[in-house]
């Protein structure tokens, strides 16, 4: 152990004093402290554009004057989905999904108004954010690294040196990476305080405490993700017949497993497990709902009700029900409404649950994508998620018709003239609150990619000190 | 030459390199035309969806007329504001280019079909297609793709070490005794490369699009193969510098390496960080909001509106006086106010998008790896111009739909089936090949400077590159 610490200090300062090594690791601090710092500014803004909206929209919910409570549940409120502190290292797929949806009646909207719609075409090249730095760069100044740690040692002829000095390879290896460790925190512990106190600033105080888990599973998969790729380097560089060839070997691990992997994976998922279009989708919704659950036409299950509340109430005819028929009517089409819903979009995210398997397949060959959908993950920018805000959304639409609904039936049972209510009502509907799930909640559902990081984190460890032992020495 | 194209035969690397270059090219071109079919398939159906709507509404409405069906003012097929807001409405369709499946682009990102109503234009103009977000996050594995981020690779791979193997295999000293300069020696060394590299790249496109019976389209197919080759040169002519450079091999990996991030990952990131700085956009929950009140307010002012609006029309007013203005009416009004008072709020929002724009093109020279994507975009239609120029011609369409309903709401005319027939149709005009030739031509030039400038350094450096010795 002491001699892979002395090691160690070899190469830190070898490192630290090489030019090559501060400038990458330079420019990949500025890349990464610019990209935290805009993404801080970005979230500030348009998270404080998303609270006040969500207030406007309230006062206008309250503020909308005497009504037909079907009115208002026409009028209905937006849901915006608000940004957590964390979207500032990894906004995910939050460019991709909309912004708010309307919750009105008779229908579950879709989310509009895809931020990336609002950018230019450069935006698909990759956007510079903290997740694109810790997930592409750093592995790449970790190869440049680590791609000559054994072989150039063994070019020099050092190498056969320190055997014969009764260094031990496993001993080597550990040293060699220490080394790079250490020489990788001078740069990322900066980048990562820095990161810590800006997602702070961005949180308020209940968000502080909810975002420190998620943080610290967020960085303890970056480390294993990088020690995964420490592992590899080393081992390559002990078993490739060349520091060339071993760049080489690295150089295309790492373009496969960070630019092409993601992209094979998303057209395998489409191929396999094809999505509907919106216009199918669409479709599809609409002649189910224009079925009814049961297979009748509308008029005959209108018909049924009708002949169900009379005899609930055991009355004769609808004027003497003490109920308001159209409330009742409205109600049960909404309830029939909510079982397509749930049906059509249930399917739907399982389609694209399917389709992000697919991608966790491919994981296991490319453990880029299992460090992008890990950090989506606890950043809370995931798809995961974003159904997870859906569904807060569409229970809270759901509850605004049922209130509405149930105040045109059990009040506005008098005949005379249209039944108007005012704010009172409104203000029975609580403001719409939404808490993001917990961090275990997510770990739950990362659980095969934590594997798949965890897994090539041990294969990377195991090896780099199996290839040192073993390697070649001249 | 031919000797070193009998060595490049014997070398297993560079075979297996273009090879999976070759297989990159078709599994992406396949992307390509799976993603075209799904448009042309989407297109089909809705298109469909509306002769059969269309259909059905023709017999309804002798049915109505003779009373045997029974229909409130709302669904109506005889009364324009029904008609024209859901049962009558049309399709405007964007249909894939000729060259479509050659790229992706932003086509992915941007609907390619509207529902035109008589409605305002933000109740149709959102028909974004179904698409996990994390395939629009990851991109394509387009041909695009593997033109802009693989083919330099394969370039660079198959050239880095041009010079510098030779050299330590101990060879250039050899064949420079012979009468033969280096430069000489090294385009013989260059060409059969390029050769190789660009034919194959250049094929598979020529081939998807003949396929695709891409009639019409030869220009922009002839101008695709121009832009592949001038930006796979400016990759060649770094490779030859770096390589007149006189450093080893594995020193011409890294820089090599280096550039390649550089230019096709790091510039383009720090470009779009730039400019969102200097022209961000505001979260579209502003709009919505906005939106939102001059509904309210337009609704608010509803009869005031019709007056007013009578008054700047009074063509329309209806033929017989007096009476309460029915909901059709108003909702025309209301429709229009909102559309107008909204209006400045798209505006901004379209002015910054349009300053990103603005900034992209003027700094995409700093990285060939940009100017190619966008002339890859603008020739397979999958640009955001593209889509403007379709939005317009949408908007264009609306127009002339409410040309069509609003007189009729107002004259409160009813409709007849022959009417159906009559009801303005839309057909889609492509961008105008002088349109895009302009952007292309700057991209060319864009593309073709730099190799120009970088082959020349790679000349100078030649003629003292040092041939023995370290």
């Amino acid at each position: 152990m002491k001699m892979a610490l002395l090691i160690a200090r070899k190469e830190f300062t070898e490192m630290l004093r090489d030019g090559r090594f501060r400038g990458a690791g330079a420019i990949v601090f500025t890349l990464l402290a610019g990209a935290l710092l805009l993404g801080w500014q970005s979230h500030r803004e348009v998270s404080a554009q998303h609270r006040s909206a969500q207030e406007a929209t309230r006062a206008q919910w309250l503020k909308q004057g005497k009504k037909n409570p079907h009115s208002a549940a026409h009028y209905g409120v937006y849901a915006f989905k608000p940004q957590v502190p964390l979207t500032l290292v990894d906004p995910g797929t939050d460019p991709y999904t909309g912004v708010a949806v309307w919750l009105e009646a008779h229908k579950q909207n879709e989310f509009k108004y895809r931020p990336a719609q609002d950018a230019t075409a450069v935006q698909r090249f990759g956007e510079l954010t903290g997740a694109t730095v810790l997930q592409l760069l750093v592995p790449l100044l970790v190869i440049l690294l680590t791609f000559n740690a054994f072989s150039g040692e063994r070019e020099l002829g050092t190498l056969r040196q320190l055997y014969s000095l009764g260094v031990a390879g496993s001993e080597l290896a550990s040293g060699k990476a220490l080394g790079v460790a250490a020489a990788l925190g001078v740069w990322l512990a900066p980048a990562a305080i820095l990161g810590s106190v800006a997602i702070v600033a961005a949180s308020g105080q209940s968000e502080v405490v909810a975002s420190g888990p998620r943080v610290a599973w967020m960085a303890l998969s970056y480390l294993l993700y990088f020690g995964a790729f420490t592992g590899i380097s080393l081992a390559v560089s002990a078993w490739a017949p060349s520091s060339r060839a071993a760049l080489m070997i690295l150089l295309g691990f790492w373009m496969g497993n960070g630019l092409v992997a993601p992209r094979v994976a998303s057209d395998l998922a489409k191929s396999w497990r094809p999505s509907p279009s919106a216009f199918a989708f669409g479709q599809q919704m609409q002649t189910a709902l224009a079925k009814g659950s049961d297979g009748h036409d509308p008029g005959a299950r209108a018909k049924a009700l009708e002949a169900e509340l009379l005899r609930k109430y055991k009355v004769d005819r609808v004027e003497l029900l003490p109920v308001n028929l159209l409330g009742v009517r409205l109600q049960d089409s909404e309830n029939h409404g909510n079982e397509v819903f749930d049906q059509s979009y249930a399917a739907l995210w399982e389609n694209f649950a399917e389709q992000n398997r697919v991608h966790q397949v491919v994981a296991w060959a490319a453990p880029g994508l299992a460090m992008r959908s890990i950090s989506m993950g606890f950043a809370g920018t995931d798809f995961a998620q974003h159904t997870h805000f859906a569904k807060a959304a569409e229970d809270y639409r759901r509850m605004i018709q049922r209130t509405m609904n149930d105040e045109l039936t059990y009040r506005a049972t008098s005949t005379g003239g249209p039944y108007l209510a005012g704010e009172e009502l409104w203000n029975r509907v609580a403001p719409f609150t939404y808490t993001a799930p917990a961090a275990g909640w997510v770990a739950e559902r990362q659980a095969p990619s934590l594997g798949v990081v965890g897994l090539w984190f041990v294969a990377g460890v195991v090896t780099a000190g199996w290839s040192a032992r073993r390697m070649r020495v001249v | 030459m031919k000797y070193e194209w009998r060595n490049l035969s014997a070398d297993r690397t560079p075979l297996t390199i273009t090879l999976l270059l070759g297989l990159a090219l078709v599994y992406g071109g396949w992307n390509g035309w799976q993603w075209v079919s799904f448009q042309r398939a989407t297109i089909a159906a809705a298109l469909g969806e509306e002769r059969e709507r269309l259909a059905a509404v023709r017999t309804e409405i002798p049915k109505v007329e003779a009373g045997e069906r029974k229909v409130s003012a709302f669904t109506d097929p005889r009364l324009p504001q029904a008609l024209g807001r859901g049962p009558g409405a049309r399709y405007v369709v964007m249909p894939p280019s000729a060259l479509g499946a050659l790229a992706v682009g932003q086509s992915d990102l941007y609907p390619y079909y509207f529902k035109v109503t008589t409605g305002s234009k933000q109740t149709f103009l959102n028909s974004d297609e179904i698409e996990n977000p994390v395939h629009l996050l990851a991109g394509r594995f387009d041909l695009a793709f593997v033109l802009l981020y693989l083919f330099p690779l394969v370039i660079l791979a198959c050239s880095y070490n041009l010079i510098s193997a030779e050299k330590e295999g101990g060879t250039l000293a050899l064949a420079l005794s012979q009468p033969i300069a280096l430069p000489v020696l090294t385009m013989g060394k260059l060409l059969p490369r390029v050769g190789l590299v660009m034919v194959l790249a250049v094929l598979l496109p020529v081939v998807l699009v003949g396929l695709g019976g891409g009639g019409g389209a030869e220009v922009r197919l002839l101008l695709w193969v121009a832009v592949t080759v001038a930006y796979g040169s400016f990759w060649f002519a770094l490779a030859v510098a770096v390589n007149a450079w006189g450093r080893s091999s594995p020193t011409n990996a890294m820089a090599l390496a280096g550039l390649w991030l550089l230019f096709v990952v790091v510039i383009p990131a720090v470009l779009n960080v730039g400019v969102k700085a200097a022209y961000p956009v505001p979260s579209r929950v502003e709009l919505i909001q906005a939106t939102r009140v001059a509904g309210d307010a337009a609704t608010r002012q509803g009869a005031q509106l019709l007056a007013r609006y009578l008054e700047d029309h009074p063509e329309m007013a209806p033929a017989e006086k007096g009476g309460a203005p029915d909901f059709g009416t108003v909702q025309v009004a209301v429709s229009e106010a909102t559309e107008r008072a909204v209006q400045p709020v798209l505006d901004r929002f379209d002015a910054q998008v349009a300053g990103q724009q603005r900034m992209v093109d003027r700094f995409r020279f700093l990285s060939p790896a940009i100017v190619a994507q966008s002339a890859f975009n603008d020739l397979a239609g999958a640009s955001a111009d593209r889509y403007q120029h379709f939005l317009a011609q949408a908007d264009e369409y609306h127009r002339q739909w409410r040309g069509y309903f609003v007189p009729r709401i107002l004259k409160k005319v009813m409709l007849s089936a022959a009417d159906i027939d009559e009801l303005p149709t839309f057909r889609y005009r492509e961008e105008e090949l002088s349109e895009v030739a302009g952007r292309l031509g700057l991209a060319l030039v864009g593309l073709s400077l730099p190799t120009l400038l970088v082959g020349f350094l790679g000349w100078r450096w030649l003629g003292r590159y040092p041939i023995a010795g370290a």
